[in-house]
């Protein structure tokens, strides 16, 4: 195993863990952090906080960073909106993030299940901000309506990387595609907050990484988020730099220059990584 | 009481994670919370907290060593 750079520490609490795990376990309920095995799972459970992953834990899609699995999809659960509801309760969450796995074999790609997953955290949890991440959906502006019609707070969709790498990195999906969903939403319902995020390490340039950006910016994205792709096994792509958090900070400063109202920049940040404090930080 | 320390598994997959370091040597107070141990997986370092008050009685492994998931690497004399 090639020796990490010490930047990447984190710290692991078993109890915490388990905690968390414990009360997704009995709702039936899966997150990104145990299925992407993310580094901040210690600290986010540590907190109470998780991000939810809704649509079973299969994905239809094959990306080549990414640890969630492929294969057979299950059916839908639905009652799944209503567990979340419940867990976002339990954890007494101010903020939640929903995710999902891409669902290209739903007639409406999971939009109805996100939007009644909204809804039921609403009913539930008065007050809550509610950000999705969603996938694209294939871009058909139909699905995306439905989820719009639901009123989160914030609108996640990420691009992952710079254009020149989605034939090796993201083989089934299109940058431009990516870039008119943010447009969309942005156009479609102004004051839902919009947001997305790159992995740096991949092999990209920074003039490629200030494209994105710029296409960003253009599209209408708020909030920007910017981490280090980690290799989750040896049967993914591989890590092909570690950027230092001084470059990470050099994004940062980039970024803002250019007009987002938040940006999250550091080898740990992940799309959902602090959402609450960049959801405040977009509000400006 | 004695209790053993585990090699804790910090992932849906893991299997064995390398020790990369002992942040407590054998015979030295350990307060609940505190960093034991670092592991290190395919993504990160992790630091490992003590889950228990008392004295670090023995450890059975070296940093660097590979260890299995489950296997005992330490035993804590508890308060």
């Amino acid at each position: 195993m090639e020796k990490k750079p010490e930047w990447l520490k984190v710290s692991y609490n078993k109890e915490a863990v388990e905690e968390v795990s414990g009360l997704m376990a009995k709702l039936k309920l899966n997150t990104v952090c145990k299925e992407a095995n993310c580094p901040n799972l210690g600290e986010c459970y540590k907190k109470r906080t998780a991000t939810f992953m809704i649509l079973g834990n299969i994905c239809t899609r094959h990306c080549r960073f990414c640890n969630v699995g492929s294969g057979v999809v299950e059916a839908v659960d639905p009652k799944e909106p209503q567990h979340l509801a419940e867990a976002v309760k339990e954890l007494d969450l101010k903020h939640v993030v929903i995710t999902s796995v891409t669902r290209d074999d739903l007639a409406d790609g999971g939009a109805g299940h996100f939007a009644d997953t909204i809804k039921a955290v609403r009913k539930l949890n008065p007050g809550v901000t509610i950000e999705v991440l969603i996938p694209d959906l294939q871009g058909v502006e139909k699905h995306l309506d439905i989820v719009i019609a639901a009123k989160p707070d914030v609108i996640n969709h990420n691009v992952e990387t710079v254009r020149e790498l989605y034939p090796e990195v993201r083989p089934e999906a299109d940058y431009d595609r990516s870039m008119q969903v943010i447009q969309y939403v942005k156009t479609k319902a102004p004051q839902i907050k919009t947001k997305t995020g790159i992995m740096v390490g991949l092999g990209e340039t920074e003039e490629q990484i200030y494209q994105v950006m710029d296409d960003s910016l253009k599209a209408g994205c708020d909030i920007f988020t910017i981490g280090q792709y980690l290799q989750p096994s040896s049967k993914h792509i591989a890590v092909k730099a570690y950027v230092t958090p001084e470059k990470f900070e050099k994004y940062k400063t980039i970024g803002e220059a250019k007009g987002f109202h938040y940006i999250a920049s550091s080898p740990l940040v992940r799309s959902s990584y602090r959402a609450e404090e960049a959801l405040e930080g977009g509000k400006s | 009481m004695k209790k053993n320390i585990q090699m804790p598994k910090l992932s849906e997959q893991m299997e064995t994670g390398v020790l990369a370091a002992w942040n407590k040597e054998a015979g030295d107070v350990v307060k609940k919370g505190e960093v034991l141990f670092e592991i290190e997986t395919e993504k990160v370092v992790s630091e490992v907290e003590s889950m228990e008050s008392g004295v670090l009685k023995e450890v059975f492994f070296e940093a660097g060593d590979e260890i299995k998931v489950d296997d005992i690497i330490a035993v804590i004399d508890c308060d």
